[in-house]
C-alpha cells in the first residue's frame, strides 16, 4: 500500500471515529443543555414553536407620551421590516362582504361599523337559509349594507422614533417579536423560595452527608474485619452478605416501611438515613480493596504493639483515600438520587421534611404549565451530582471500570 | 493451677463482682419475661415472644458465663464481653432516643442550610492538611506549620458550623431529658456496662482468665464487624424474613396480620387460558367475570386464545416490565459494545468522551424523567421538532411527501413505553460503555498481533477474540442492566399522568407494587408481589449464568 493512501484511509477512519463519538455525546449532553436553557427562559419563550436554545426576552422601549415601556415588533410597512411599538392590542377587526358580492371583502375595524337601521331594529337578511345582520360599511365614501363574514384582533403599532406617524395595525400573535438573548436567573431564586426547593435542598444535603459519613464508618470497619481478622463464623457471615447483593430493594420497602411505623420514625429525616449507613455492598468493596493491601507493613505495627484500631486509622485509611473517595462518591450518588423509599416514608403533606427528589415530584403538579421552573428545579437536583462528578471523575469511573471486572 | 496462683487481690475482687454480675444480669432477664407477660398486656405477641426470646437467651448466656467464670475459663470472658457489649449498644440506642436524637435530625433539617458554608470551611481545612501530601516539603517545620493551619481552620469551621446550626440548643435539649427516668436508667445502663467492659479488658484480668493472642483478633473481629452486622441484621435481613412472613399474611400496615397461607401467590397466579370459538367472543361468555379478568387474546387465523387472570394488573404489569427489558437491555447494551469498541482505539480525547457518556448514569432518575416530559412535548418538545426537521430535509431531498406523524409521546398507549425505554437506555448506556471499556483494556494484546500476522480482518478479531474475551464482562453489563431494568419506576411515575400510563401501557410491577402496598395498603399482597419479582429476577440471572458458563467452556 502506498503511504497517501495509507494515510487517506487512516485519516478517514479517523474522522468517522470522531463522528460516531460526537454524535453519541450531542445525544448524551443534549438533555442536559435543554435543561439549563429552559431553566433560564422566561415561560411564554418555553412554549415558542420552533423551540430555541437560548433563552430571550422581548424588547421594550420607552416611547414618548406612554407611561409603560412598549414591546418591540417587526412589522410590514410598505414592503420593509421595521420595528415597530405595540401600543395598543385587542383591536377587534372585521371582514365585511355585500351580500351579492361575497368576493368584495373589506376590513373595517368593528367599533366604527354601525348597524344597518339602528342597534334596535337591525336588519337582516337571509344567506343560505339563515339569518344574516347587516352593517353600513364606508366604502370609497359610499355607504353599503354588509353582512360580517369574519372577526380576528389586531394591534396598533406605531414607529417609536416618530410616534406622530401614521399607526399600522396587524396580528399580535403572529407578529414577530423583536428579541435579544437574556437569561432569568430569577427563576431558580422562584423555586428555592416558593417552591419548597431551598429546604429540600438542605435535607438532600444533610441527609446524603450523614448517610456517606455513617456508610463509610460502618464499611471500613466491616470490611477490614472481613478483610484482615480470623474469627470463627467469618466467613460464614461473608457468604451471608454476598447472597444479599443481589437482593433488589424493593423486596424491602413494606417491611421496611412496617419497621419504621414500629418504631415512629415515618416522616422523619432519620428513616432516610439511619437504614441506609449499613451496606453489605459497601462492605464487600472495602473488603475486596483490603485485602490487596500488604500484611507485612500490618504485621510490622502489630509487633511494635499498635492496636488494630491504630492500625486502620494511621496506615490503613490514609493509604486508601481514592477506594474511599470511590465508595463516597457512589453513596453519594444513590442517596443524592433515591426516590421511591423517600416517596413512601415521607407524606406528601409534610414538605419541611421533604428530599430534592420529592419535592421536584411536587413541583411537576403545581407548575405543570412554567416549564422554567420545574426544568430549574430539575437542574438544581441534577447538577450537583454532576459538580461532584466532575471532581471524582478520575477514580470513580477507573474504579466503575475495576468493580465490573471483578465482578 | 500456677497461673491461677499470680492473680492478684483485686483481681481475683474484679472476677468475683463480675461472676455476681452475671447473676444478676440472668436475674434481671427472668424477671423481665416475668414482666413481659404479666404486666405488658397492651403489646401484640409476637413483640412478646421476641423479646421473652432475647430475655432467656440473656438469661441463659449469663449463667453459663459466670459458670464458665468460676473455672477461669476464657470462654466466660467471651460471652461476658458480648453480652456486656450488646447491652452497652442497646443502652446507646436507646439513651440516643431518649434524647430524641433521631427525631431531632429533623431540628438540624431546620438550620443547616446556614451551617452548610461554615461545613466548606471545615472541609477546605481538610484539604489544606491534605495539600503536603501533593506538594512535599523538605523542610519539616513547614509541614507542620500546615498540618497546625489546617486543625485549626477544620475546628474553627466546625465549631461555627455547630454555632450556625444551634447546636448548644440541642445539646442542652438532649442531655435535658435524661432527667426522666428512662434517661436515668440508660445512663445507668450505660455505666454498668462500660464499667464491665472496660474491667474485662484489663491485662490482669484477661490473663486470669487464660487470654491467648487468637482471642484478640476475635475480639477486635466481631468489634469491628458489629456496627455493621447489626444494622444489617435490624434493617436488612430482619424486614427480608419479614417480607417473606407478610407475603402469607393480609397485612395492611395498620391491624395485626392475618395468615392466609397462599392466598396471596394463589391470586397472583390464577390465570386461565380459553380457546376461543370467535376471535372477538366476549370474555363473559367464556370465563367467570366475578372472578377473571381478561389480559389479552392471540388470535391465528379464525381461532383465538384468550388469556383471562384473577389479577389482571399484575400480568399487565409483567408484560410491560418484560417487554421493557427485553428493549431497553439490548438498546443500552449494544450501542455501548460499539461505542466502547470506538474508545477503545488511542485517539487523543477519548478520555473526554468517556466522561461525557457517563453523565446521564449519574443524573437523578426524576429530575431526567422531568427534562424528557418536556423534549416529548407532542407540540413544542424538541424529539418530534427534530422528527419535523428529519422529515423536511428528507422529503425535500427525494420530492416525497411523507407526512410528520407528530408523535403523542407519552399519551398514546402505543409509544408509552417505548418512550420510558429510550430515557432507560439513554440513561445507562453509558455506564455500561464505561465498564466493556474496562473490559477490552484487559484483553492481552498480543492476541490481536498473533491474529494480525494470521491475516484476520478487524471483523475476523472482534468476533473470534473481543466478543469471546469480553464474556465475562457483557454477562456482568446484561445481568446488572437486567436487575435494573426489572425494577423501572421511576421515570414511568413521574412521565407518565397518571403512572400507569394511556389504558395501562406503562404500569410495571414496581409500580403495582407500590400501588398495591402505599395507596391500597395491601401490604401482604405487595409482598408476595415482591417475592414473584424477585423469582423472576433471579430466574433472568441464572438463565444468564448458565448461558454464560456455556459459552465459555465452548471457549476452553
Amino acid at each position: 500500500m502506498n503511504m497517501k493512501s495509507y494515510r487517506l484511509v487512516r485519516f478517514l477512519n479517523n474522522f468517522f471515529v470522531y463522528f460516531i463519538l460526537t454524535f453519541f455525546a450531542f445525544i448524551m449532553l443534549f438533555p442536559f443543555f435543554y435543561m439549563l436553557s429552559t431553566s433560564f427562559k422566561i415561560p411564554s419563550d418555553t412554549f415558542r414553536y420552533p423551540p430555541r436554545m437560548l433563552p430571550r426576552d422581548p424588547i421594550t422601549m420607552q416611547v414618548d407620551g406612554y407611561d409603560e415601556p412598549l414591546p418591540l415588533y417587526f412589522v410590514d410597512v410598505d414592503g420593509v421590516q421595521k420595528e415597530y411599538a405595540l401600543v395598543r392590542s385587542n383591536i377587534k377587526v372585521g371582514t365585511y362582504a355585500p351580500v351579492d358580492n361575497p368576493a368584495a371583502v373589506v376590513d373595517r375595524f368593528i367599533s366604527e361599523v354601525k348597524p344597518t337601521g339602528g342597534v334596535m331594529n337591525q336588519q337582516k337578511v337571509v344567506v343560505n337559509g339563515e339569518e344574516v345582520k347587516l352593517f353600513d360599511v364606508e366604502v370609497d365614501g359610499q355607504v353599503v349594507p354588509m353582512i360580517l363574514v369574519s372577526q380576528t384582533t389586531v394591534g396598533e403599532f406605531i414607529d417609536p422614533q416618530d410616534p406622530e406617524s401614521e399607526p399600522v395595525f396587524q396580528n399580535v400573535r403572529l407578529s414577530e417579536p423583536v428579541e435579544n438573548v437574556g437569561w432569568h436567573p430569577e427563576n431558580y431564586k422562584e423555586v428555592i423560595e416558593l417552591n419548597n426547593l431551598g429546604r429540600a435542598l438542605t435535607n438532600t444535603t444533610l441527609v446524603t452527608v450523614l448517610v456517606v459519613m455513617g456508610q463509610l464508618v460502618t464499611s471500613v470497619f466491616g470490611g477490614y474485619a472481613f478483610a484482615r481478622l480470623k474469627f470463627p463464623g467469618r466467613d460464614t457471615v461473608f457468604v451471608f452478605y454476598l447472597g444479599t447483593i443481589m437482593i433488589p430493594f424493593v423486596m424491602l420497602i413494606v417491611p421496611l416501611y412496617q419497621l419504621m411505623v414500629l418504631i415512629g420514625w415515618t416522616d422523619r429525616l432519620a428513616s432516610l438515613i439511619i437504614p441506609w449507613i449499613f451496606t453489605a455492598y459497601g462492605t464487600f468493596l472495602m473488603r475486596q480493596h483490603f485485602i490487596t493491601f500488604p500484611k507485612e507493613i500490618e504485621e510490622a505495627a502489630l509487633l511494635d504493639g499498635a492496636s488494630r484500631f491504630a492500625i486502620l486509622k494511621d496506615i490503613i485509611i490514609p493509604a486508601s483515600i481514592p477506594a474511599l473517595a470511590t465508595q463516597a462518591t457512589f453513596t453519594f450518588l444513590y442517596a443524592w438520587n433515591s426516590f421511591i423509599w423517600p416517596l413512601v416514608i415521607i407524606n406528601v403533606g409534610n414538605e419541611k421534611n421533604h428530599v430534592l427528589t420529592l419535592a421536584l415530584n411536587v413541583l411537576r403538579g403545581r407548575a405543570s404549565d412554567t416549564p422554567n421552573l420545574i426544568l430549574a428545579g430539575a437542574a438544581i437536583a441534577i447538577v450537583p451530582p454532576l459538580i461532584v462528578f466532575i471532581l471524582g471523575q478520575r477514580f470513580f469511573v477507573e474504579s466503575v471500570a475495576g468493580s465490573g471486572v471483578k465482578g | 493451677m500456677k497461673t491461677q496462683s499470680r492473680i492478684d487481690a483485686q483481681t481475683n475482687l474484679i472476677l468475683r463482682i463480675h461472676i455476681i454480675w452475671r447473676g444478676l444480669l440472668a436475674l434481671m432477664a427472668a424477671l423481665s419475661v416475668w414482666m413481659i407477660w404479666a404486666r405488658m398486656a397492651e403489646l401484640p405477641v409476637w413483640q412478646k415472644i421476641l423479646f421473652s426470646l432475647a430475655a432467656i437467651l440473656v438469661m441463659v448466656f449469663s449463667s453459663y458465663g459466670a459458670y464458665q467464670f468460676s473455672k477461669h475459663n476464657h470462654s466466660g470472658r467471651m460471652i461476658s464481653l458480648t453480652l456486656d457489649y450488646l447491652g452497652f449498644v442497646v443502652c446507646f440506642v436507646f439513651a440516643l432516643n431518649v434524647g430524641e436524637f433521631f427525631i431531632g435530625i429533623d431540628a438540624l433539617g431546620e438550620n443547616f442550610g446556614k451551617g452548610i458554608p461554615y461545613l466548606g470551611i471545615t472541609v477546605l481545612g481538610y484539604f489544606l492538611g491534605m495539600l503536603e501530601e501533593y506538594f512535599p516539603t523538605r523542610n519539616n517545620a513547614s509541614e507542620n506549620s500546615l498540618k497546625t493551619v489546617s486543625k485549626w481552620v477544620m475546628l474553627s469551621g466546625f465549631l461555627l458550623f455547630l454555632w450556625q446550626v444551634k447546636a448548644l440548643n440541642g445539646i442542652v435539649y438532649f442531655f435535658g431529658k435524661f432527667a426522666q427516668p428512662g434517661g436515668m436508667v440508660a445512663v445507668i445502663g450505660l455505666m454498668v456496662f462500660g464499667l464491665s467492659l472496660w474491667s474485662m479488658n484489663r491485662p490482669n484480668v484477661a490473663q486470669a482468665l487464660n487470654v491467648k493472642t487468637r482471642h484478640e483478633q476475635v475480639i477486635n473481629g466481631w468489634l469491628f464487624l458489629s456496627p455493621n452486622l447489626l444494622g444489617f441484621l435490624i434493617f436488612f435481613a430482619g424486614p427480608l424474613l419479614l417480607s417473606f412472613y407478610f407475603s402469607f399474611t393480609d397485612s395492611d400496615a395498620i391491624r395485626t396480620p392475618n395468615w392466609v397461607g397462599f392466598d396471596n401467590y394463589a391470586k397472583i397466579l390464577n390465570i386461565k387460558f380459553i380457546t376461543l370459538d370467535v376471535p372477538d367472543q366476549l370474555a363473559r361468555d367464556v370465563v367467570d367475570i366475578k372472578v377473571y379478568d381478561e389480559v389479552g387474546r392471540f388470535t391465528f387465523g379464525d381461532r383465538g386464545i384468550l388469556f383471562a387472570a384473577e389479577d389482571k394488573f399484575f400480568w399487565l404489569a409483567l408484560r410491560n416490565t418484560l417487554t421493557f427489558v427485553l428493549f431497553a437491555v439490548p438498546l443500552s447494551v449494544l450501542p455501548a459494545l460499539v461505542l466502547s469498541n470506538v474508545l477503545n482505539s488511542k485517539l487523543p480525547g477519548m478520555k473526554f468522551y468517556r466522561a461525557v457518556y457517563f453523565m446521564p448514569s449519574i443524573a437523578a432518575v426524576v429530575g431526567i424523567s422531568l427534562v424528557w416530559q418536556w423534549l416529548y412535548n407532542a407540540t413544542i418538545g424538541y424529539i418530534n421538532y427534530f422528527i419535523t426537521l428529519g422529515i423536511e430535509f428528507w422529503n425535500n431531498l427525494f420530492n416525497v411527501a411523507i407526512i410528520d406523524p407528530k408523535i403523542q409521546w407519552v399519551s398514546d398507549e402505543k409509544t408509552a413505553l417505548f418512550a420510558i425505554i429510550i430515557i432507560a437506555a439513554w440513561q445507562t448506556m453509558g455506564f455500561n460503555t464505561v465498564l466493556f471499556l474496562a473490559g477490552l483494556q484487559n484483553i492481552p494484546g498480543e492476541l490481536y498481533e498473533a491474529a494480525t500476522v494470521d491475516g484476520a480482518g478487524a471483523w475476523d478479531k472482534f468476533w473470534g477474540i473481543t466478543l469471546p474475551m469480553l464474556a465475562p464482562t457483557t454477562f456482568y453489563v446484561v445481568s446488572t442492566t437486567t436487575i435494573q431494568a426489572m425494577q423501572v419506576f421511576e421515570q414511568v411515575f413521574i412521565l407518565m399522568n397518571p403512572p400507569e400510563g394511556p389504558n395501562n401501557s406503562t404500569i410495571t410491577l414496581v409500580l403495582y407494587l407500590y400501588r398495591s402496598g402505599f395507596q391500597n395498603f395491601k401490604q401482604g399482597y405487595a409482598s408476595a408481589i415482591a417475592w414473584v419479582l424477585f423469582i423472576v429476577i433471579f430466574g433472568l440471572t441464572l438463565i444468564q449464568f448458565q448461558r454464560q458458563r456455556r459459552s465459555s467452556i465452548y471457549e476452553s
